[in-house]
């Protein structure tokens, strides 16, 4: 019971808040709903008993990332706060004349249909669980798991994560600067 | 009671939000949510089918790595962003054809 109401809220915060960054026009506020969508996204692990990741979803997006959009947001808005949203239909004819529609419509279908064979091949040959009803806890697991088989993408992730931090600190430094004060030091000598 | 399509029906969901807002947005860090919402529904059908076809934790392992490298894009994507916009004091898309071939 508690399970399907919680399911049902962190279904409906997760869509109604992705369609709400979609519609809105303000930029902050397509933040905030992204903020949103990613806790119910958080409450949907949680039904499926992945605590862990849970956790790790409200730590690293709600605490981390959204933070960083907000003040990207910030930084970069001034006067175009409002970001301007285009319409597609206006971009249609824009795009191209009648053979290249064509062959895209063609190749479009061509690929849903395989794409939806091999699909259907797929699922009869995989058995889903209609319904899981244990929980246990997963960080024990988890934990063991990143230190024997998956040990390597784990290590690998650290160098990303250090090389990403040092490339965008270096990115975002202001490099104007220093040509001012190389002539302020050229005036004071 | 809500199995695994109900899963993959929000992970649908979220991932042609996700192009749509890629599609539709002018503006640089909007594009990054919509990035973001894409990353998401991807994590989430990894948890969803690691619950009701695998059931071990081998899809946790790959969510979790998603969101590691999500957090790194994002660093990355909003330096970028933000460094363009001390250099050209604008980031609408349209604006940022510097690179166009």
């Amino acid at each position: 019971m508690f399970l399907n109401l919680l399911f049902l809220t962190s279904a409906l915060l997760t869509v109604g808040c992705s369609v709400a960054v979609l519609a809105v026009k303000n930029l902050m506020h397509a933040c905030v709903f992204l903020l949103g969508a990613l806790i119910g996204i958080a409450g949907l692990y949680a039904t499926l008993g992945a605590d862990f990741v849970a956790v790790t979803q409200i730590m690293v997006y709600v605490g981390g990332v959204v933070i960083l959009m907000l003040f990207a947001v910030m930084l970069t808005g001034g006067k175009d706060h409002v970001s301007k949203t285009q319409k597609l239909k206006s971009l249609i004819p824009a795009m191209g004349n009648k053979t290249s529609y064509l062959i895209g419509c063609l190749t479009a279908l061509v690929f849903f249909l395989t794409q939806g064979y091999l699909v259907s091949k797929l699922l009869g040959s995989i058995e889903v669980q209609k319904q899981v009803d244990t929980f246990s806890p997963t960080v024990q697991e988890l934990g063991e798991l990143l230190i024997t088989n998956h040990v390597l993408p784990f290590e690998l992730s650290s160098v990303l994560l250090l090389g990403a931090l040092v490339g965008a600190a270096i990115i975002a430094r202001p490099r104007k600067a220093r040509p001012q004060y190389e002539e302020e030091a050229e005036e004071h000598h | 009671m809500f199995g695994l399509e109900w899963y993959l029906g929000i992970s649908l969901v979220l991932f042609f939000v996700g192009i749509a807002v890629i599609l539709s947005r002018k503006n640089i860090v909007a594009i990054l949510l919509g990035v973001e919402l894409i990353l998401n529904s991807a994590a989430l059908n990894f948890v969803a089918y690691s619950r009701f076809v695998t059931q071990n934790l081998d899809g946790h392992i790959f969510s979790l790595f998603i969101i590691v490298i999500a957090a790194a894009e994002a660093a990355v994507g909003l330096a970028i962003v933000i460094r363009y916009f001390q250099i050209n004091n604008t980031i609408h898309v349209d604006e940022a054809k510097e690179l166009r071939g």
